[in-house]
Formats: C-alpha cells, structure tokens, sequence
C-alpha cells in the first residue's frame, strides 16, 4: 500500500469530496495542495476533506489547508475538515487551528455547513 | 539507576527519509516503553527539526547528513539532532499569530513552533566548524 493516496470526488455542483489517505508530511504536502489548487483553478472552492483515513500530519501537512482556507473563504467557498482521528485532530489543536476550521463527522452535515 | 539506552541514525537530507526517521523514533519510543500520548508527540516534534533542516540547512543539490540519536533514561527522552548545514538558530523564531498566518496564505513556518509545543526543551548548540546540534528533550512521567 502506497504511503500516501487522494481521491477527489464530486458531490454537488460546486463541491468536491477530497479523500487524503496515508502520511501527510514534508515529503507529500504539495501532493494535496497542488489538488486543492486544481481544485480552486475549475471555480472550485467548497472542498469536504475526509482525513478519516489520514494516519499522520506534521505542520507542513497543516500548512496546505492554513494556505488555501483564506482563498476558499474568499471565493464564497470553505475547507470542511471530516473525521480525523485522535492523533491527526490534536495536531490542529496544538496549532490553534480548531478555531480557524470546521469540522464534520458525515459527509451529509459538512455539504450543509457549506451551502449554508 | 541504569544508564540510559542509547541509539542513532543518519540520514542524507531529503523529505523521503522523514518516514525512516519517524519509524526509528517510534522503534525507541515502543522498546522503551514510552505511553503512546507521549511517543506520538516526540515522533512528530522530531521530524519537525528534520524536516526544518532538510529545507533549510543546506543549499539546493547539496547533499548533507543528518545525524539522529536518541538517549533514553527513566526520566527524560532526549534527541540530538545533528548537521553539518547553515546556521539556524529557532530560538530566533518568533511565536506565530495563526489569523495572521491564515490571512497571509502562508503554508509554512510552524514546525519550530510544534516543537516547542510538544518539547519540554529544545536547545540549539553551534558548534564552530563543526555541526548544528539540536536537542529536543520531553521529561517522562515515572511512578
């Protein structure tokens, strides 16, 4: 298995389901930004990120998503941050992100949260 | 009292060894019994400081070495980080403010602070004509 995988999809006009899956480091960041930025490029900016099956994220992995949010928020969008674990979730925590970023734990309420 | 257990690694600067780095700290952190709350924490904190001197110590097709030992005691968890690379000193690193960082669209500059977050030290030695060292300490509980 590789170490690191994204899988986009869309779910509504408008919003894109990003799966990230594996390690998110120094080593695979730009990876995922250059997707957020595809992303962004197609008018996309309401972008549902599952990291359910994110095992790792260091600061550089963090950085993509403090990067793009403020575009995504500007183009009347957001970055929706779906069901980390514990691990990955305390990362935003020690950052001080958990009051920058939303997050949601089904895809459902984080579609609502966006086309609110 | 026992002496402390001892291990080291060296890697050449470049982002695919982070994996390698953080299974040798893990491969410490479980052999020496550390709670995994704890163990997470310092993995991560390490390969910050890794990380930090892969994009920073040393010019663009330069390759250097990365030295990495552990030093494990009942009390503490020590690692010394060592390179041969440019001058950095992260105590020059000011505490970001994260609106702003959010606002400016800037993706990096928060390692040096995860560490300090995580790590009850972190010191820097320049040692002239020799090597960068850093030390990241985390005090384990005991009893």
């Amino acid at each position: 298995m590789p170490d690191f995988a994204i899988e986009t999809q869309q779910i509504k006009p408008g919003i894109r389901f990003v799966a990230v899956r594996g390690f998110l480091d120094a080593h695979t960041y730009e990876e995922l930004d250059k997707t957020i930025s595809e992303c962004f490029d197609q008018g996309v900016h309401k972008l549902v990120v599952d990291l359910s099956r994110l095992d790792y994220i260091s600061s550089a992995g963090a950085g993509v998503f403090i990067g793009n949010i403020g575009t995504a928020q500007d183009n009347d969008g957001n970055i929706i941050l779906l069901n980390p674990s514990q691990n990955v979730r305390e990362i935003f925590d020690l950052l001080g992100l958990t009051q920058i970023f939303t997050f949601a734990q089904d895809v459902d309420s984080a579609v609502r949260l966006l086309e609110k | 009292m026992t002496e402390p257990a001892r291990e080291k690694i060296v890697v050449t600067n470049d982002t695919k060894f982070l994996s390698v780095v953080r299974d040798f700290v893990a491969n410490q952190t479980q052999t020496n019994n550390i709670a995994p709350d704890s163990a997470n924490k310092i993995i991560l904190a390490v390969d910050e400081a890794v990380a930090n001197i892969i994009e920073h110590a040393y010019e663009e097709q330069i390759t250097g070495t990365i030295e990495i030992e552990t030093e494990i005691s009942e009390t503490r968890f020590k690692i010394s980080i060592r390179d041969s690379g440019k001058k950095f000193r992260p105590d020059s690193v000011e505490t970001p403010n994260m609106t702003e960082h959010v606002k400016s669209g800037k993706k990096k500059g928060l390692g040096i602070f995860l560490m300090r977050q995580i790590m009850d030290e972190v010191r820097y030695v320049f040692k002239e004509g020799i090597q960068n060292e850093l030390v990241l300490v985390k005090y384990l509980r005991t009893g």
